[in-house]
């Protein structure tokens, strides 16, 4: 296996992780007005403290730096599809920039308010800063599915019909509701009992819900009026499976197995990476299929890609260990006897 | 306005305000650190619980500074891509390489421990958790490295070559040993420390002029943020003369235009070189940034050696005025340090990349509009938050360490006083 490739992994690698990581956060962010424990209310009512955020408190800061180091790999491994594909995506970007920035310190500092006003307050932006970037994300991935309109240099200019598209908006409307469920199956896993079933039925009703609207970009794919797939083998087999994960995250939460609810939600959040990489491989970003932006032509100089490689020999297994050590520091449900900060 | 100016002052706005938490966070975290060991190292249970206070009171500052700090920094790794593609086409092979490093070294790193430290009180053994924060502070210094190493490749490019209109690298030694780089580091680290240094005397000195209880807790804070205070504020400014000689040979148009002396010899060998253009960077703003620095610097240098000398018999905070005059000095640092950047980077100008690709031709192209908008909303969006953080940094500094959340646990349900409904209440006697 050649270097480009191991590192064209690694984008997917962090890419996915930061789906499956972010992707509750935002769930969680969007859900949590909704997601308060009735025996909790008074406890929650004096302290302003939401169960649902302190389910993924911990693990918050963790999760976000997937995506920079997402956008670090992109810029250092390659170069030259981070310049045109940040640049070309412009107003989604900043838009999902913008989400961030603003959902992320208000989760951080949603505790530090005095008043239930103030918090209410940055209850909104928690909701706004979660469902944002849910639902660019999902535009992003509905774009790079369908192509886009690149010019003679390479580079591509968004117009409103090409975001505007029916493929597109229910790639992003998908995504935001997966995102969701996805949040809600974490809860379920990590809250304490009344909440989590709270958690479970509101998931088991976001998961049909994805499934009913990911239908739509399916069908307009058949129709001929979607993605154009450069690999229609490999991007049906990854497409089966994420039906599958959907019916198997429905099927686990209506009967309360929560880790495997959870590990099905993970799975089906983490497969629209793998269709955007495996479905259209060996390119990056195309404009239509079998005409794009390849992985040799994005990719870095070889000189760099060793240097880069001989770290990440080194630094990535320390990386996932470190991660999973916070998982199982903070494993558990949350109970009563534990910090709270956020 | 046009599209690169517009761009110019997107990247200049979120730079600089991402930049003042930077300094605090870079600063605060060691002292942070050093509290924290030293809690942990203490067997007396009275003691060990109010260095735990005061690490707890430090902590929570050092942590509401992170988040915003940490929500700015991820705006920053997108904006090359977003408005400077020209800087990924030319120079991705030499200068994404640090940034994916630090990303991966650094800041995940950072990130997930601090996590981990800031849910670990009482969940995590007490050794492990003092060793989560000092990894913190090395991963925050190391981030630091990474980013100016990718600075510093901008300032004065080396170990590359050229080839076709792009730039490879040739030697990873070199770009890892650029003197730009590492002596702006030292100075980056004593400025950060002398800002935390000062922001912890100052603080502390109000609470000993509002007559707090808190005097232990006060005057152990004290002392360590006047002495780190002293020490690095007398050295920032030698690190500082330090760099004169190495922008002197690396980047002469700076220090001639500072000076406004030799500018016009450097513009024709510039023109001589690179064709037409004007390639003089603004004399006033280095002078008025370079003045900036230099009179703050000295000021901090010696109000901090004198003020070592009257922390015996904490004469320092017994006259109000004199504490108060600690508490003035908090923004003074930060204000330095916005003239240090300022410094830097337009000293560069009008280069991205020195001698090699302009900013202007490093613009993507991104319509002046969409360029308008997001301009506008991301500086609202930091002002907004910057000035949220502030008011709230603010807030629990003045509150005192009763009020710290931080490490706080959810009391038990038996130890909330009820309303009284319950039989087990005393019943009062009439």
């Amino acid at each position: 296996m050649s270097l480009e490739t191991l590192w064209l992994g690694m984008l997917g690698l962090l890419l996915a992780g930061y789906f499956v990581l972010g992707g509750y956060d935002y769930g969680v962010q969007m859900l949590h007005p909704l997601l308060r424990a009735d025996p909790d209310a008074e406890r929650e009512r004096r302290t302003g403290q939401n169960a649902a955020l302190e389910a993924m408190a911990p693990f918050f800061l963790g999760n976000e730096v997937w995506l920079v180091a997402f956008a670090g790999v992109l810029f250092g491994a390659f170069p030259h599809l981070e310049g045109t594909l940040l640049s070309g995506l412009y107003p989604l970007i900043v838009a999902i920039l913008v989400g961030l920035v603003v959902g992320n310190a208000a989760v951080q500092l949603r505790g530090r308010a005095d008043s239930a006003r103030g918090r209410r307050c940055w209850d909104v932006l928690i909701v706004f800063g979660g469902a944002l970037p849910a639902l660019c994300w999902g535009l992003v991935v509905g774009l790079l599915l369908h192509g886009v309109p690149r010019r003679a240099d390479g580079s591509f200019h968004l117009g409103a019909g090409d975001v505007f598209s029916p493929f597109v908006l229910a790639c992003g409307v998908t995504t935001a509701l997966l995102f969701a469920a996805h949040g809600a199956a974490f809860v379920t896993l990590r809250s304490a009992p009344r909440l989590a079933a709270t958690a479970r039925r509101l998931g088991a009703g976001l998961v049909r819900a994805t499934g009913a609207v990911g239908l739509l970009p399916l069908l307009l794919t058949l129709f001929g009026a979607g993605a154009s797939m450069t690999n229609r083998v490999t991007s049906a087999v990854v497409a089966a499976l994420f039906a599958a994960a959907l019916t198997g995250a429905w099927w686990f939460l209506t009967q309360g197995h929560h880790v495997r609810a959870f590990a099905a939600t993970s799975c089906a959040t983490l497969l629209p990476v793998l269709l955007v990489g495996a479905g259209h491989y060996p390119y990056l970003l195309i404009s239509s299929a079998g005409a794009g932006l390849t992985v040799g032509q994005s990719v870095t100089d070889s000189a760099t890609l060793r240097i880069l490689s001989a770290f990440g020999v080194a630094v990535i297994p320390t990386i996932l260990t470190y991660q999973v050590w916070s998982w199982w520091a903070f494993r558990g449900r949350t109970g009563r006897r534990h910090p709270s900060y956020f | 306005m046009s599209a690169a100016d517009l761009a110019r002052l997107q990247f200049a706005a979120t730079t600089t305000v991402h930049w003042l938490f930077v300094i605090l966070t870079m600063g605060l975290v060691p002292l942070v650190a050093i509290m924290h060991t030293r809690a942990a190292c203490t067997h007396d249970p009275a003691k060990r619980a109010l260095r735990e206070r005061m690490t707890r009171f430090w902590g929570q500052l050092y942590v509401i500074n992170y988040a915003v700090g940490i929500v700015t920094g991820l705006v920053m790794e997108f904006q090359f891509g977003l408005s400077w593609s020209g800087l990924s086409k030319f120079a991705g092979n030499v200068f994404g390489a640090p940034l994916a490093l630090e990303t991966l070294i650094a800041f995940f790193a950072e990130s997930t421990f601090l996590g981990m430290w800031i849910f670990g009180w009482g969940r995590i053994r007490s050794s492990v958790h003092v060793t989560l924060i000092w990894l913190v502070a090395l991963t925050a210094y190391a981030s630091g490295f990474w980013i100016l190493i990718a600075n510093g490749f901008m300032q004065h490019p080396v170990g590359y070559e050229v080839r076709g209109g792009v730039a490879y690298l040739t030697d990873f030694g070199a770009l890892l040993g650029n003197p730009n780089a590492l002596l702006a580091l030292g100075h980056l680290t004593l400025g950060a420390l002398t800002t935390a240094g000062v922001f912890v005397a100052g603080v502390s000195a109000w609470h000993f002029a509002r007559g707090t209880k808190e005097t232990q807790l006060f005057r152990s804070s004290l002392r360590l943020g006047v002495w780190v205070g002293m020490l690095a504020s007398f050295f920032v400014i030698i690190v500082g003369q330090l760099q004169v000689p190495v922008l002197d040979r690396t980047q002469p148009m700076k220090t001639a235009a500072l000076n406004n002396d030799g500018v016009a010899r450097l513009q024709a060998q510039f023109v001589g070189q690179h064709g037409p253009g004007d390639y003089v960077p603004p004399h006033d703003w280095l002078r008025i940034a370079m003045d900036t620095m230099t009179i703050i610097g000295n000021t901090v240098s010696t109000v901090t050696f004198l003020a070592v000398f009257l922390l015996w018999k904490d004469w320092l905070v017994r006259w109000r005025p004199l504490a108060y005059l600690m508490t003035a000095m908090i923004p003074l640092p930060f204000v330095a340090a916005v003239g240090g950047w300022v410094f830097r980077e337009v000293g560069r100008q009008p280069w991205i990349v020195y001698g090699q690709l302009t900013v202007e031709d490093a613009l993507s192209h991104v319509s002046t509009t969409s360029l308008a908008v997001s301009c506008t909303v991301f500086i609202a969006v930091f002002v907004a938050l910057a000035v949220t953080n502030w008011t709230l940094i603010a807030r629990f500094a003045r509150r005192g360490p009763e009020a710290t959340q931080l490490g706080a646990t959810e009391p038990l349900a038996d130890d909330v006083p009820d309303s009284g409904a319950d039989g087990k209440q005393p019943v009062p006697v009439f």
